[in-house]
């Protein structure tokens, strides 16, 4: 076991540098640089650019130097912590991330939560009283979620709070606190403004995890074990939760190795359209403007979270599952 | 509702103030300040003598303080915009676009050649600090002559034949720049919207420089803060255009007090602001302002919903039903402002296209005078603009002293059998079996337009045209690509023809360079190559080796030379004459119109108005500190 996990662990250091590799060389591949972009923007709208300015820049960045110089700079000063320089807002990429990281965890945090929390009991009610009329209703409401995309959903409800209600929606907190730093009241508006991104970015999710719940569920309510605590009597509550449900939670399991980064990025689109000061917006403009240090930093985050999140979730099913842990047992 | 009582008080008040005597009165955001002794009085805050804003438009009425104005951006980089609407300079353009001093109390220009400027006695900074001749002295000495902030030398207004001014400081208020000889883009820099700093607010910037405080402490700071050398720390704190060190003070109408990264900008008045109303109300009337980040495409969504006090960049004119339809329900007006473009969209064949047949082509002016005259700008002015277009070639517009009637119609007339007779005339004779005339190596005709893929406008207009065109045996292909990648394929030759907007500047008098007419940028469509030979002083890129090019740019450094204005509206008749007669670019509709979302509140706002970039600074042209928000209209 403990071999296992240290041999998982050093894997990880080839594979995060082989992903480096990978990112840096996408940024890299459209044509111009961030300086490019950046004069095309402004003659685009009409705006005139200091040439002298632009040359400073260039040197300055190191905008001139080769790619593979480039690139060293900047992995090595990520082993160093130092996530380079974003040119956009002309400060550290640290600085840039660092309270829009914070509001990205507590959103998809109480995203995650409320998703568990709607689709657990729907999930288990659709899968035990099958083909009934809560099960039908349910389920449509559950395609609608699952078809009807977030960034749509985000746009009929901002078109419907402003007709009904005259108000736009969107924003994370009152206008008072942006840039404040946090306080107790700061804190209790962005819970008062987050209901409404939690259920746009939440529906679809939510949606999914019932269908497969309910799925996984009723494979197992079928099988012959359960007909036999059934028959030896035993509480039918007890029944469901004690074997089925845990059983039908490996699905569960496996899918924290995708939350983690969808706890960082995942709802990019949508976070443009409600436009809430989380990660998503800022890396798809990086991404757009080519502000390439701020945008490889991110995708590295990423990539970091997505490797730890499938080494925890298959550790997790290690754990919970001995079926799991005998075979992999076996074929070593 | 207590809110609407105070600000009619308030209204009330400044209406008796008013009346009673030229009133010392405070903006009531600072009386407290005041009061308790952290701000002096006005009348130590204000310049001897202050600027008096005296606008005798029929709408313009004196206002009352408060308020704040909301306004929304794409990118957080957007607040450099406020430096725009601003519009502080040392001098000006106003409303009929005459220079005119305004940080500085007057200039005195001998022959185009010496520069006397006079600042204002007791004019301060945002921060309270004096703004005196040394301001002037730190920029010229300590930074553009610093080899490590400036590595690239005097910025190009600055210099005459390649020679820098000689710099004078008179006394503590006045200070002179003198050339050999005459330097007419002097004055039109400063006063530009992304203006030539002459000046620094010393004071601050002292604090960053090695002369002041010694290099270890200066490379010590810099790289605490993070930064490769000191040079960029203090690049990095010195940005009077991109607003984004709300350390730095400034002498704007508004300061910013948020640093970047943010989603909301907020901007507070200047206490120590140089311009009064004519009762000699300290301006701006509005209090603050607010400026949002949002998603670019949402923008005239929000705009639509109301969120917005003053908008127009990011609305286009296709917006405007949207707009207008929800005009009455959100409490705003949507104005329509002239666009100053020489032409909505034109087509610039590429003089330095790559392909030596289409190349020959190109440069021979019966086939640009054939291509112009193929294209039906009547119908594109109908389908596309609503027939609220004036059809043109690419040239300067009505509203501006050089403009004529001949160059506007010069080869823009839909004449498809001129234009086919000219083609016959190049030799275009052979035809394939679709119809098309054949290149004298038997390719077929087919002309490739390189778009930047951003408008779908343009794809409009090129459909269009391709129809004519198909008329005269040549057919016409767009090509969408993206911004960097357009750019690219038209600067190496690989495009042998894009679309993009005309003359940025379509309303110039004599006194504005006539830098767009000539090749002298890599920015310039139809001859990028030329252009970056004369941008790099003949380093890169081809010579020109056309004579009308050739004589273009002679045309042009003349212009540079020039002392009077009759001299220069003389240079600026040949150059716009020379390009009317070869189409170099290919104009098609201009006078089109660019929607403004304000709030039905907001006074002072002109309903007509030039949408302009330089000159005009977009609404600075029309000062926004004197834009306030009537309470009584106030929801």
């Amino acid at each position: 076991m403990l071999r296992y996990v240290v041999n998982r662990l050093l894997l990880m250091i080839p594979t995060l540098i082989a992903i480096s590799i990978i990112v840096f060389v996408i940024i890299q591949l459209p044509p111009g640089n961030y300086l490019e972009s950046y004069i095309a923007e402004l003659q685009a709208q009409g705006e005139s650019v200091d040439p002298q300015k632009i040359a400073f820049l260039q040197s300055y960045y190191g905008l001139d130097k080769p790619p593979l110089q480039q690139y060293l700079h900047w992995a090595w000063g990520m082993l160093h912590g130092d996530f380079g320089y974003s040119f956009e807002f002309n400060l550290p990429v640290s600085k840039v991330i660092g309270d829009r990281m914070l509001l990205t965890i507590i959103v998809s945090g109480i995203t995650i939560l409320f998703t568990w929390a709607i689709a657990f009991p729907i999930g288990i009610y659709s899968a035990t009283h099958q083909y009934s009329w809560g099960d039908y209703g349910l389920s449509l409401l559950g395609f609608l979620g699952i078809a009807i995309p977030n960034f749509m959903l985000a746009l009929v409800m901002m078109y419907l709070a402003n007709v009904w209600f005259g108000t736009s929606i969107g924003g994370l907190m009152d206008p008072q606190y942006i840039g404040k730093p946090w306080s107790w009241a700061k804190f209790r508006s962005v819970l008062e403004h987050s209901w409404i991104p939690v259920i746009v970015i939440g529906t679809h999710s939510t949606a999914g995890m019932i269908r497969r719940l309910r799925a996984n569920l009723l494979d197992e309510l079928q099988k012959q074990y359960v007909v036999t605590a059934r028959a030896k009597g035993l509480p039918p509550r007890k029944v469901l939760f004690k074997y089925p449900l845990r059983m039908a939670l490996n699905f569960f399991v496996s899918d924290i190795g995708s939350i983690l980064p969808h706890i960082i990025s995942g709802t990019e689109i949508t976070a443009v359209v409600l436009s809430l000061p989380t990660a998503g917006p800022m890396l798809l403009n990086a991404l757009k403007s080519q502000d390439m240090y701020l945008a490889g930093s991110f995708l590295m985050f990423l990539a970091l979270m997505i490797v730890v999140g499938v080494l925890i979730s298959d550790l997790a099913l290690m754990a919970l599952d001995p079926r799991i842990r005998l075979q992999g047992g076996v074929a070593r | 509702m207590s809110h609407r009582a105070l600000r009619l008080l308030l209204a009330l008040g400044a209406a008796l103030v008013a009346a009673s005597s030229f009133g010392a009165e405070e903006p009531p955001t600072l009386e407290a300040d005041v009061a308790a002794g952290r701000l002096p009085p006005l009348a130590q805050r204000l310049p001897h003598p202050p600027l008096v804003v005296d606008i005798r438009r029929n709408d313009w009425t004196e206002g009352v303080y408060g308020g704040e104005m909301r306004m929304l951006m794409a990118k957080d980089r957007d607040v450099r915009m406020m430096v725009v609407y601003g519009y502080a300079r040392l001098v000006g353009y106003d409303e009929q676009l005459r220079l005119v001093p305004d940080i500085l109390d007057k200039v005195e220009d001998e022959s185009g050649r010496v520069f006397t400027l006079y600042l204002r006695k007791g004019h301060k900074w945002s921060d309270g600090q004096p703004f005196t001749a040394s301001d002037f002295r730190f920029y010229w000495e300590d930074v553009v002559n610093n080899k490590e902030i400036s590595p690239f030398g005097l910025p190009q207004a600055l210099l005459v034949r390649g020679k820098g001014p000689k710099f004078e400081v008179l006394n503590e208020t006045t200070v002179r720049y003198s050339w050999d000889e005459p330097n007419p883009q002097f004055l039109a820099a400063l006063a530009g919207p992304s203006p030539l700093y002459i000046y620094r607010p010393a004071h601050y910037l002292k604090k960053f420089h090695p002369k002041y405080i010694g290099l270890d402490k200066a490379n010590a700071q810099a790289s605490a803060a993070g930064s490769r050398s000191w040079a960029g720390l203090y690049q990095k704190k010195d940005e009077q255009y991109r607003f984004d060190n709300p350390e730095l003070p400034t002498l704007e109408p508004w300061l910013n007090t948020t640093p970047l990264p943010s989603t909301r900008f907020v901007l507070v008045r200047n206490p120590y602001f140089h311009r009064v109303d004519r009762s000699g109300h300290q301006l701006p009337y509005i209090d603050k302002v607010i400026v949002s980040i949002s998603e670019e495409k949402l923008i005239p969504a929000k705009a639509g919903a109301g969120d917005v006090d003053l908008q127009a960049r990011y609305l286009r004119f296709d917006n405007y039903t949207f707009l207008k339809q929800n005009e009455k329900r959100n409490h705003y007006r949507v104005l329509l402002w002239e666009k100053v473009l020489g032409s909505q969209v034109a087509l610039y064949p590429n003089l330095n296209v790559d392909d030596a047949e289409w190349r020959k082509l190109m440069r021979d002016l019966r086939f640009r005078r054939a291509l112009s005259l193929g294209i039906n700008r009547h119908e594109i002015n109908e389908v596309v603009y609503f027939g609220l277009g004036v059809e043109s070639s690419n040239t300067v517009r009505r509203s501006s002293p050089l403009y004529r009637e001949e160059y506007r119609k010069a080869w823009s007339e839909y004449d498809i059998k001129a234009a086919n007779k000219l083609l016959d005339e190049l030799g275009l004779v052979k035809r394939d079996k679709n119809g098309l005339r054949l290149l004298p190596d038997g390719r077929p005709m087919e002309i490739v337009v390189d778009t930047s893929g951003e408008s779908t406008e343009e794809t409009d207009v090129l459909e269009l045209i391709r129809d004519s065109w198909r008329q005269m045996g040549i057919a016409l292909f767009s090509r969408p690509s993206q911004r960097e990648v357009f750019r690219k394929r038209v600067f190496s030759g690989k495009s042998m023809m894009s679309v993009w907007s005309g003359l940025s500047n379509g309303i110039p008098t004599a006194d504005m360079s006539p830098l767009e007419l000539a090749p002298t940028q890599q920015e310039q469509l139809q001859w990028p190559m030329w252009g970056q030979y004369y941008e790099n002083n003949h380093k890169g890129g081809q010579a020109p080796d056309m004579p009308e090019a050739v004589k273009l740019v002679e045309l042009y450094d003349a212009w540079r030379m020039s002392a009077t204005d009759e001299e220069r509206a003389e240079i600026w008749g040949k150059m716009l004459d020379i390009q009317a007669q070869q189409v170099f670019t290919i104009g098609i509709v201009a006078h089109t119109l660019q929607p403004i979302v304000v709030n039905a509140a907001l006074r002072n706002v002109p309903p007509e108005g030039l949408y302009s970039w330089d000159p005009g600074a977009y609404f600075g042209m029309y000062h926004t500190d004197t834009f306030w928000f009537d309470p009584k209209s106030h929801r």
